[in-house]
């Protein structure tokens, strides 16, 4: 059965996508040959049509994209290069048709569906919020392969099409517009007819493509090779500064659109084949795709057996005004609950107000709100001394100080004071949730939210089911973290769940690290080329030396040996040096700036350790803890631990995880480092784990 | 009549206009009331039916005012709100109205109050100037547009401050201290029994933080929220009889007794009652404030407004069957000292009842004692459009503080009318 339907209307032939049997349309070989040589050749034959219009039957999708299972699959330099041919052959015969070619954009219009859009006469598109366009490919470490590279460019000039293809940007119909993505935008109920009116139009040359007027500015730019070798330097150092050397897409989209802008030749699309086939087949590219399978999967796991669904989240309580109680308060108003904060200091309650406006602000000044929406939304959150207002919320998450005491006594009041319907959570990073359950009449309702600093940027919420947490209470807490915009990850109540759990080893090893000699920039520097986006050192200091500590110590406690806290943390903590809000920590910090601090003393057992060695001591006693996890059960599954890392800690996407990571370096080689370190520096914190040696020996993977 | 009752309210501080609320427009200062009052009654906000908010200079970028004080407040969208005009009665209407669509059934439970930010009454310019800016924008030439720019005159920079107008009633030509100076005379009362007056309302307030604090909702000042503003600061806790008598007279350089000090401030402020059928209320659990059991409105002759309160209260005493010395609590909005003064003596004139009231009766002594016992206007301060819903919400807190049954909250009105409620608690 195909996925191409043809109609005609008075001489307008209408060509519908609807591949059978899914509410997505993806372009496949298979779709776009039959696109070609089914439809394309006798629309081209048949000299009575006056226009050809391109339409999707699916609700809310034109074209999702390229199939990436397709790309996944790609594994040759060659096979790729093929791939991008054969698509951009199909799109030249529609671009070559000699009639004017509509393409009515209804729904998600993405990398291939916008490359077809691309190669019509006339793009129109609804004013809905299912309306989606952009070629997000860059994301997927390629670049669009089916003309978009060259013909964007074309369509916008140099200085509007480049940042958006390097940034893989999707912009709304409202903005498709405004930048000449489309032509025209239509009611969504009257799309269809609108665009035969339309396309009638412009079979009567009522209507002719756009010419774009450039100001003089942005004349300069694009039509002189100075300005547009200036348009190239200045996104190269943007690229260095945001993708550094470990995405490699950006620098060749630079370097093929350099090549091809303002050319027509058949030259710059053969260019773009080639330059497409060079990243097909990259493992960056391969890593970034398996993410995003990953993460499009991860915001649909049910993680419940529940048949029914749990009701939304209307109102939200914090107890606790600090950072993370602020932080919460501010990311639930955003999404227009109200949210209602307790504190027992007065000025805490002003600090978290101050807190939101301005995160508000921010957004105000980047347009992502208007004025009016920030009042309203901070007028959402309301601040007391009291516990009034907190009775019908349907969730009071408690963010006061990581102390069990205090917090099984918060835990106590809520109880007798809310509402029988209402979840009670605690925003620990690391105590046992379900001791806090246990002071509680009905622990069914007892869970752990655990939001990551800065909350409204962290994209993970690691979700704590504690020994009775009831399924609807999980349910209720993951829809309520999708609904706040979060990647959610659900884990047993252990200590320190799973991201802290892996975290704090890591961080500790570091100072173990500079307990060798090692300075703070150069660990820091050795992770960052690894690809976190900040090294453990400088990480220490801002998380708060004396937050680590307290953390550290709850997993020492829990684990034993394997997990005691370098001498070198409580050093720092005793004098003092608490990190980044007290000024000084491993580093001195003066404002943005910071330098190592000479008040710390490192190297206190000298050793000698290869830079090489350094960093997969780090690195490795993540993936032995994460082992354990998994052996434990805390986590269900290596996806969990790798979006858990990703979206937690910011390990590098192009590394698609720890424990892909760990896949692709192969886990006899992690462990012979591993009984290396075991042997040479800590039986204790270098045993490979039961679990990871079995994998080993069985020369399996995490991921079989 | 159902037996409509207040569950609850909250109000902002009152805050001297162009000081702490300078940058707060009323729609938000309404928004935190209603947001606060919804967390204290614990409420679910999809069952409040409508709000109704008085605003006398209602903010030109917020038509309806109600509205926006209703979605910045946490009122789901579904519902409905407008806003009321009586002038300084707004707060009142905005009760009345209340309690009148309940009375008919077509809502059950409303959030009435009233917000007003008069730091932030606009400058408006003259009809001609506005008329010369419309031309200048719509000039398309330069030449056209030089053109209007040479017409121009100083004069047309001359602002027109929408505040002095809103003070002035049109109707006799006078602005409300004037009207007070005509009291003033018409009653013969000394510049020394309002400036007493006026030092014993500063009293009072100042000996009932505490107390007035209970009606407050904490304000965290914006765009730091470093400043958590919890009291009125219309208040002078250590003024003085010879500052007071040092003040010049206002409104009538030469004989006049009317001054800054004896009379209302102007100020900033909301407040948010909730309202709903008594049986209602009790069987949501509520322990109520009180209930209204009767009201009435009454119009006067414009220049001498101040004496509102004085045929309000005859009316609405009689039409609930009661008299003055029925009621165990007076809470009369200070709009000027004289004003009140003046109320006390009226009621209890045989000559002003036989000329004014249908029954020739004098009400009778208002008993100072009862009235304004935490002060009242002069100290806190007159924001037009909210007062007449604290007067309810002060006065019923203090009944209930007192345990007593009966109140009466009343207020003239600026061009000629006056206000009356009838508070009971059972």
């Amino acid at each position: 059965m195909g996925s191409w339907f043809f109609e005609e209307k008075d001489k307008i032939g209408i060509l519908t996508l609807d591949k059978p049997g899914t509410d997505v349309n993806v372009l496949t070989t298979e779709s776009l040959t039959e696109f070609k040589d089914q439809h394309l050749a006798k629309i081209a034959a048949r000299i009575d049509l006056e226009a050809l219009m391109i339409r999707s039957a699916k609700s809310r999708i034109f074209v999702a994209g390229a199939d990436i299972n397709e790309i996944a699959g790609i594994t040759t330099e060659k096979d790729a290069f093929e791939k991008a041919e054969q698509g951009k052959a199909v799109f030249q015969k529609l671009e070559d048709l000699k009639i004017p070619t509509v393409c009515v954009i209804n729904g998600a219009c993405l990398g291939g569906g916008y490359e077809l859009a691309l190669a019509c006469t006339y793009r129109v598109a609804a004013f809905s919020d299912n309306v989606k366009i952009g070629l997000p490919e860059a994301n997927l470490g390629i670049l669009p392969g089916f003309g978009g590279s060259i013909r964007l460019p074309r369509l916008l000039g140099l200085t509007k099409a480049l940042p958006m293809i390097l940034a893989g940007r999707v912009v709304s119909a409202k903005d498709a517009l405004k930048v000449g993505m489309v032509d025209r935008l239509f009611p969504a109920g009257s799309l269809d007819a609108d665009a035969l009116a339309f396309t009638r139009q412009a079979v009567q040359k009522k209507i002719r493509p756009k010419k774009r007027t450039k100001d003089f500015m942005t004349g300069f730019l694009e039509d002189n090779p100075l300005g547009r070798s200036l348009v190239f330097s200045r996104a190269r150092e943007d690229v260095a500064q945001k993708a550094k050397h470990f995405y490699p897409a950006p620098y060749e989209i630079i370097k093929l659109i350099e090549k091809t802008y303002g050319r027509v030749s058949p030259r710059a699309y053969r260019l773009e084949s080639e330059h497409f086939a060079r990243l097909g087949t990259t493992g960056v590219s391969k890593n970034l795709i398996k993410l995003f399978f990953m993460s499009e999967k991860y915001k649909k796991v049910a993680w419940t057996k529940l048949a029914v669904k749990t009701p939304p989240v209307k109102k939200c309580g914090v107890i606790g005004a600090g950072v993370m109680g602020g932080g919460i308060a501010q990311l639930v108003s955003a999404k227009n609950i109200p949210v209602r904060v307790k504190d027992i200091n007065e000025g805490a309650l002003g600090g978290a107000l101050r807190e939101a406006q301005q995160i508000y602000q921010g957004a105000l000044k980047r347009r992502k709100i208007t004025g009016y929406e920030m009042a309203r939304k901070m007028n959402l959150i309301s601040v007391g001394l009291t516990p009034e207002g907190l009775q019908r919320c349907d969730v009071i998450i408690e963010a006061v100080v990581e102390d069990l005491g205090i917090k099984q006594k918060v835990f106590k009041d809520l109880d007798e004071r809310a509402s029988a319907g209402t979840i009670l959570a605690s925003n620990t990073s690391s105590l046992s949730v379900t001791k806090m359950a246990a002071v509680t009449q009905n622990p069914g309702r007892v869970i752990g939210l655990h939001f990551f600093n800065p909350v409204h940027r962290m994209p993970l919420v690691e979700i704590i089911r504690a020994e009775q947490t009831s399924e609807e209470t999980i349910d209720r807490m993951v829809q309520f973290a999708r609904l706040l915009g979060k990647t959610v990850i659900v884990v047993q109540d252990a200590p320190g769940f799973l991201v802290n759990r892996l975290l704090l080893p890591y961080m500790n090893e570091a100072a173990y690290l500079l307990e060798t000699g090692m300075g703070p920039e150069q660990i820091d520097r050795l992770v960052e080329n690894f690809g976190m986006p900040m090294g453990p050192v400088e990480l220490a200091d801002q998380v708060g030396i004396d937050v680590g500590v307290k953390v550290a110590h709850i997993l020492q406690d829990a684990f034993g040996a394997r997990m005691r806290v370098a001498d070198i943390l409580e050093d720092v903590k005793q004098k003092g040096l608490l990190g980044k809000k007290s000024g000084k920590g491993f580093y001195l910090h003066q404002g943005k700036k910071k330098t190592v601090n000479p008040e710390v003393k490192t190297g206190t057992h000298p050793a000698k350790v290869s830079e090489e060695d350094a960093l997969k001591r780090m690195i490795y006693i993540m993936i032995n803890e994460a082992a354990r996890c998994l052996e434990e059960g805390v986590v269900d599954s290596p996806e969990t631990v790798d979006m858990g890392m990703v979206m937690g800690t910011g390990f590098p996407p192009f590394r698609a995880g720890l424990l892909h990571y760990a896949d692709q370096t192969g886990l006899q080689n992690i462990v012979t480092d591993l009984e290396r370190f075991a042997a040479t520096v800590d039986r204790e914190r270098f045993q490979p784990s039961p679990y990871l040696l079995k994998l080993a020996k069985e020369n399996r993977k995490f991921y079989s | 009549m159902k037996r409509i009752a207040v569950v609850n309210g909250v109000r902002t501080p009152f805050i001297k206009a162009w000081t702490l609320f300078n940058d707060i427009p009323a729609q938000t200062l309404g928004g935190m009331c209603v947001q606060e009052l919804l967390q204290r009654t614990e409420i679910d906000p999809a069952l409040v039916d409508q709000v109704i908010m008085g605003c006398v200079g209602q903010p030109i970028d917020a038509a309806n005012v109600a509205r926006i004080i209703a979605l910045y407040g946490g009122i789901p969208k579904d519902k409905k709100a407008y806003t009321v005009n009586r002038n300084c009665a707004s707060g009142f209407e905005a009760v009345t109205s209340a309690v009148e669509k309940i009375n008919i059934g077509q809502d059950e439970v409303i959030i009435a109050g009233g917000a007003e930010s008069m730091s932030n009454a606009p400058l408006t310019f003259s009809k001609p100037a506005a008329e010369l800016f419309m031309e200048l924008s719509r000039a398309k030439t330069l030449g056209a547009r030089l053109g209007v720019f040479s017409r121009f005159r100083l004069k047309h920079f001359q602002p027109v401050a929408a505040l002095q107008l809103a003070l002035t009633d049109p109707a006799c030509g006078l602005n409300m201290g004037q009207t007070a100076e005509v009291l003033a005379k018409k009653f013969a009362i000394s510049r020394e029994r309002q400036d007493a007056f006026a030092l014993e309302s500063h009293k009072r307030v100042a000996a009932a933080r505490e107390k007035l604090r209970e009606e407050m909702m904490t304000v965290f000042l914006p765009p730091k929220y470093e400043q958590a503003v919890k009291d009125d600061n219309g208040v002078r806790e250590n003024q003085s009889p010879e500052q007071l008598a040092k003040l010049k007279p206002v409104f009538d350089r030469h004989s006049g007794t009317v001054t800054a000090g004896n009379s209302s401030q102007i100020t900033d402020g909301a407040c948010a009652l909730l309202l709903m059928e008594e049986s209602k209320a009790k069987a949501m659990g509520y322990t109520i404030l009180g209930t209204i059991r009767a009201y009435e409105y009454s119009g006067l002759e414009p220049s001498e407004m101040g004496l509102g309160p004085a045929f309000a209260i005859e009316k609405v005493l009689r039409k609930s069957g009661l008299t003055l010395k029925d009621i165990q609590l007076f809470e009369l909005n200070e709009a000027f000292a004289v004003q009140i003064l003046a109320c006390i003596e009226a009621m209890a004139s045989a000559k002003f009842a036989a000329e004014n009231y249908p029954g020739g009766k004098p009400l009778g002594e208002l008993d100072p004692a009862l009235l304004n016992v935490n002060g009242g206007g002069i100290a806190l301060g007159h924001p037009v459009g909210v007062s007449g819903a604290r007067l309810v919400l002060t006065c019923l807190k203090e009944m209930k503080r007192r345990n007593l049954n009966l109140g009466i909250a009343s207020l003239c009105v600026g061009g000629g009318q006056g206000g009356a409620l009838i508070l009971e608690r059972s």
